[in-house]
């Protein structure tokens, strides 16, 4: 199962000190969250981390956050019922999007990031993640059940300049509404 | 006759409430993914909001208890001693745990709730919790604070622990009022920070758009940190 995961070497970002970055962040794309609940413990430069390597911040715990799924437990369905829909959508489908759509999870780094750069002499590291599956006792789960720690991608963004805004917040072009009165 | 103790078809009763959320409903809903809009608080809102309304139809001034998992007492002791005792005044506590009607079930289990907490220190921060009420964007916000809760979900484990069961437990109520207490915080210091794009998208299965989540006022409910009583002149 794969409740761990080490990624390839990734480059150290270089900034100007003039502009060194204000927020760093990793984003982890197309995250399976069909399956068990699970706590994914983030670690910098430890691909040695592992389920038992305590969560302790600095250059040499590299442990740099977590982020957590809240799982739906596998399929309770009928065959297909947890099939996420492939191709485009009919423009009169009204219907909420399928709720076992791969999310995409945030988990900001920015002190964790600008200590490693200081402290380290490589100008690559990498990124470790531990799944630690929560204590759900002798539930009956669905069939399908997903291994946990399952996604497409990970990224490192920094962003150089404030206000800092992720990437989908840009996206999603956030227009002002009517205060609550 | 308590709302517990409604029949699973009625519709005022605590297991319809319990089910629209995970089993057999399955109508929450929850995460960021791209292309979908962030409805994880406005869902929820709804979701409590209607449900305070079932229990209002039984006490008329009932009203849902929030639990500050932040608190000093919870990261010494962890669950609320309102919903961690098995009995209460010489009978079974029914914060404790609550049915799960057989439309839930798989293989008859879990019939009903139980929970298997981790370290009260392991439970989220006062500072975590400013830092994510600090940031403007409502999608940096949302998709914070819809973490934390889920580690919250996952650290009280069992049934409360995976979505199919968790709304079962009376907990769920008490957690997801905090989440939505905490959204209220928020709306109060960036009142102009909600996107426009998906205000009119509905929250099925409950007859509100996400717009007429968004003000708590109209809903006939707020957040109050203290409330102080003393009689009038009639006492």
């Amino acid at each position: 199962m794969p409740e761990r995961y080490v990624s390839p070497l990734l480059a150290l970002p270089s900034h100007d000190p003039a502009a060194d970055f204000v927020r760093a962040e990793l984003k982890f794309y197309g995250v399976d969250h069909s399956g068990l609940s699970y706590e994914a413990r983030v670690f910098l430069n430890r691909p040695d981390a592992s389920a038992d390597t305590p969560q302790e911040e600095g250059v040499d715990g590299g442990y740099a956050g977590s982020f957590h799924i809240f799982g739906h437990g596998g399929c309770f369905g009928d065959v297909g019922h947890c099939d996420v829909p492939s191709g485009p959508r009919h423009p009169y489908d009204l219907r909420l999007s399928h709720p076992l759509i791969p999310d995409t999870k945030t988990l900001v780094i920015t002190d964790p990031l600008r200590r490693l750069r200081a402290h380290s002499a490589e100008s690559n590291f990498t990124i470790t993640v531990v799944a630690h599956v929560y204590d759900l006792g002798e539930l009956p789960l669905g069939r399908d059940q997903t291994e946990p720690l399952l996604f497409d991608s990970v990224s490192l963004l920094t962003y150089e300049s404030p206000p800092p805004l992720s990437a989908t917040s840009v996206a999603e072009a956030e227009q002002p509404t009517p205060a609550p009165t | 006759m308590q709302i517990s103790d409604k029949a699973v078809i009625d519709n005022r009763g605590y297991q319809y409430s319990a089910g629209l959320h995970g089993l057999p409903g399955q109508y929450c809903r929850h995460g960021n993914p791209p292309g979908s809009d962030p409805l994880f608080l406005p869902w929820h809102r709804a979701y409590l909001y209607f449900f305070e309304l079932a229990l209002r139809d039984q006490v008329a001034n009932a009203a849902l208890a929030w639990w500050d998992w932040t608190s000093p007492a919870s990261h010494a002791a962890g669950i609320p001693v309102a919903y961690a005792e098995a009995q209460a005044e010489g009978a079974p506590n029914p914060l404790f745990k609550a049915k799960v009607q057989p439309a839930a079930q798989q293989n008859g289990q879990p019939q009903e709730t139980f929970r298997q907490p981790g370290d009260p220190n392991a439970l989220p921060s006062a500072e975590q919790i400013r830092q994510i009420v600090s940031l403007r964007s409502f999608s940096d916000f949302t998709a914070q604070l819809e973490d934390v809760h889920n580690s919250v979900h996952g650290w009280t484990g069992g049934t409360m622990g995976i979505i199919p069961w968790a709304a079962y437990d009376p907990l769920f109520w008490a957690h997801h009022a905090n989440i939505d207490r905490l959204w209220r915080i928020w709306q109060l210091r960036h009142p102009q920070n909600f996107p426009a794009a998906f205000l009119n998208r509905a929250l099925p299965p409950f007859p509100l758009t996400v717009a007429q989540t968004l003000n708590m006022k109209t809903l006939g409910y707020d957040y109050a940190s203290t409330k102080v009583t003393v009689p009038g002149t009639r006492a």
